[in-house]
């Protein structure tokens, strides 16, 4: 599959929130109720088009047990983008957000864009953590927040393209390297003929205004 | 700009958008001529400052060498009329240099450049005697008033330069119809000449220098009463010593009374006027600028390059979209993005990732550790490693029976059997569901063509190739979290699943070549280039499955220390 970019996703947050139906509702558009427990990382994969850009997602999926967290650690690197979620119906998979999200900052690049996603949004009558509440956490800590359902898919979708989208304008912003693959973003194999032309036409113009005043 | 030009257009062309192409091409067009235009006014303008030397006067032919001096012209018209008073106070006592001046100037007139308006020059030059006297008086009165006398100077050369517009002008246009590239020399001949005549051969250095000095005090009716005489003396005396604030006054009497000042003030705006006006009728007479184009040397070394940039780039272009269409069908049967489909890599990259966190684990607890017994860690994780070569070839003979099972069962049986003492529940399904699909795939349809043969091969290879470096993944994961190790059973399971495991790779490629051998195919060579092409991608296969053996190896080392 031909792509112009691709970015590193992890998805990260204590066991039972849904990551991996997440996961599965993005990449397969499906909700399994009773899912494996993830063993270290799964991973998914999905195209998506962002300004005219064929974008693959590569989601890695980790395991939210305790004893895997060591080694989910080692997988942070080279994350792009990070989807942190919690479980709206369980106060302790909030509480536990900050050690989660001061892992993920020690062990990724600085500009890895986070998204706080509050799960199971289907499950109002259960709500134990108020909306309000992940919107002033994602307000303290800089992050995108977002209530998603893996089963009705509700804000699903949104929630892996937005976090692309703010990866994508990092991108023409400069300030992700994208040649830096440490930073999560391979450059696609038709990249050089695809999008390359805008920017160095762009530049080429530039040039040749300013040639003028020498 | 050349660089910046072509850079525009082989991207443009990049883009294969042709209608913006278009405009984009368009505009720079336009962009460029306005650019030429500017440039030839400013050129026009330096000319006479540019010329003032004699000696310099062969170097900067064009006006273009010296950019202090283009800074100079550029500014205010009021500031150059001032600076012209100051060259011109020794008009005068140099007039013997006159004609040294104007003999040298004499070869520059077949470039277009110098002036030779002399006569019309010498009019001006009386009618301004006539102002110049009636300051003289004045001036000599009173040497504390310098200001007031620069004033009226300033009054005079505003006079002055009425009058030469009108002369200008007029002179400009009845040239222009006598023609257009008579016009040029002439304007820029006359100036220089005189030019040449009054300031009396000034070092230009000095001239820029002071002169920036003046404009760096910005207001020229108030400090140039002092700049102007530090100017005359340099100049004039060679005595650089006698620079005292009498003598400072007296030669501004002196500069005030010379009559060559008001006349080159006006003239100077004049030419400026001329300059522009210059401009516009060449570009009457040179719809296309080619002449001014050539002089910036656009056009000669510009021209046939951006055309040959466009074809070339068309070319490129018509050639990637042919190597695209090519890819696009040669990635159906290449491996390693059918690997990367199959996520292969990704898990590869995963395991890579552990083995190295895993090692930098092994290093820090060698470090930390007492150094006597740092040498048993260091033996131990040998040991580790030699436990996980991989044996010779050898033994594959008796595992060849496998009785009445069917061949996926049979796979399923001996990667079980090969780590039934790693202490961790194995997963093999994805590898022997594949097995099972490619072995009915190929009994299914006796009238398979070589090239879905070989596609099915390719893509067998990297599919299951990725399932088995899945499984060392997997592995590793779940050995680093197991709660008891047992070093040995884990290297010697995972040794014994990388031969089963290589084993299977090979009877994979086997599989398909016997089909490729068994069916009737016309064209042999191609049939046996795809059997060469299965073998070498087993191959291929067999390594990435050793490399994943290899990653893992820390994980299994670490469990021992």
């Amino acid at each position: 599959m031909a792509y112009a970019y691709l970015f590193k996703y992890i998805i990260i947050g204590d066991t039972g929130v849904g990551k991996s139906c997440l996961l599965l509702q993005f990449t397969d558009k499906r909700f399994q109720p009773v899912h494996d427990l993830t063993i270290g990382v799964e991973f998914g994969a999905r195209m998506i088009t962002i300004d005219g850009k064929q974008i693959k997602l590569q989601i890695w999926d980790t395991a939210g047990q305790e004893a895997f967290r060591s080694i989910t650690r080692s997988y942070y690197r080279g994350a792009a983008g990070a989807l942190l979620v919690y479980d709206i119906t369980r106060r302790d998979t909030f509480n536990h957000l900050t050690t989660w999200l001061e892992d993920a900052r020690q062990h990724s690049n600085s500009n890895m864009v986070i998204m706080l996603i509050g799960n199971k949004s289907d499950l109002e009558s259960r709500r134990e953590v108020k909306k309000e509440e992940g919107e002033a956490f994602a307000r303290e800590h800089g992050l995108v927040f977002m209530e998603t359902s893996a089963k009705t898919a509700a804000n699903v979708e949104e929630a892996f393209i937005n976090t692309a989208k703010e990866i994508y304008e990092k991108i023409q912003e400069g300030v992700f390297d994208i040649n830096n693959e440490a930073n999560g973003i391979k450059i696609g194999p038709q990249h050089s003929t695809g999008g390359g032309a805008s920017g160095a036409g762009g530049a080429g113009a530039g040039g040749a205004a300013g040639g003028g005043c020498c | 700009m050349p660089s910046s030009d072509s850079e525009d257009f082989e991207s443009a062309d990049e883009g294969r958008n042709s209608p913006s192409k278009k405009e984009r091409k368009k505009r720079l067009s336009s962009s460029n001529y306005s650019d030429n235009l500017e440039f030839d006014l400013e050129t026009k303008k330096d000319a006479p400052l540019a010329k003032s030397n004699p000696k310099d006067v062969a170097k900067s032919v064009d006006g273009w060498d010296d950019f202090d001096i283009n800074e100079e012209a550029e500014s205010s018209t009021k500031n150059i009329s001032g600076k012209a008073n100051v060259i011109k106070s020794d008009t005068k006592p140099t007039s013997v240099l006159n004609t040294n001046a104007k003999s040298e100037i004499q070869p520059e007139k077949s470039q277009d450049t110098g002036w030779d308006d002399f006569d019309d020059w010498g009019d001006t030059e009386t009618s301004c005697n006539i102002k110049e006297d009636q300051l003289k008086p004045q001036s000599e009165k009173k040497h504390s008033n310098i200001k007031d006398v620069t004033e009226r100077l300033a009054a005079a050369s505003t006079k002055n330069e009425g009058w030469g517009w009108g002369w200008g002008v007029d002179s400009i246009f009845s040239t222009a119809t006598a023609g257009i590239s008579t016009l040029t020399s002439q304007v820029s001949q006359g100036i220089s000449t005189v030019l040449e005549t009054s300031i009396g051969a000034p070092d230009p250095e000095e001239l820029a220098r002071k002169s920036k000095d003046v404009h760096s005090q910005q207001t020229l009716s108030k400090e140039p009463s002092i700049e102007k005489p530090q100017f005359d003396i340099s100049k004039n005396t060679d005595n650089e010593t006698s620079f005292q604030f009498g003598s400072l006054i007296s030669e501004v009497t002196k500069f005030v009374e010379t009559t060559g000042t008001k006349v080159l003030a006006g003239g100077l705006d004049t030419l400026e006027t001329i300059g522009k006006k210059t401009m516009e009728v060449l570009q009457d007479g040179d719809p296309g600028l080619a002449k001014k184009r050539a002089m910036l040397g656009l056009d000669p070394a510009d021209k046939p390059v951006l055309s040959q940039v466009l074809r070339e780039a068309k070319a490129k272009a018509e050639e990637e979209d042919r190597i695209r269409e090519q890819k696009r069908e040669a990635k159906e049967v290449h491996y390693e993005s059918l690997f990367d489909d199959f996520e292969g890599l990704v898990h590869l990259e995963a395991l890579e990732m552990l083995s190295r966190q895993v090692s930098m684990r092994i290093d820090e607890r060698l470090r930390s550790v007492d150094p006597s017994k740092r040498q048993d860690i260091k033996e131990t994780l040998q040991q580790v490693a030699e436990l996980c070569e991989m044996p010779d070839d050898d033994e594959e003979e008796e595992m060849e029976e496998s009785g009445d099972m069917s061949k996926p069962d049979a796979l399923h049986e001996r990667l079980l059997a090969s780590t039934r003492d790693i202490g961790l529940k194995m997963q093999y399904q994805p590898l022997i569901k594949q097995y099972t699909e490619t072995l009915e795939w190929l009994s299914s349809d006796p009238d398979l063509t070589e090239k879905a043969i070989y596609k099915r091969a390719v893509s067998s290879l990297a599919q299951a190739t990725a399932f088995s470096v899945e499984v060392y993944h997997k592995t590793a994961e779940m050995l680093l979290v197991k709660p008891r190790r047992s070093t040995a059973d884990e290297a010697d399971a995972l040794t014994q699943m990388t031969v089963v495991l290589t084993k299977h790779i090979g009877d994979i490629a086997t599989l398909f070549t016997e089909k490729l051998n068994s069916i009737t195919s016309e064209d042999k060579e191609q049939v046996n280039s795809h059997i060469t092409n299965i073998f070498l991608e087993a191959d291929n296969s067999s390594k990435y499955i050793q490399n994943a053996f290899h990653l893992a190896l820390p994980i299994i080392q670490i469990g021992a220390v």
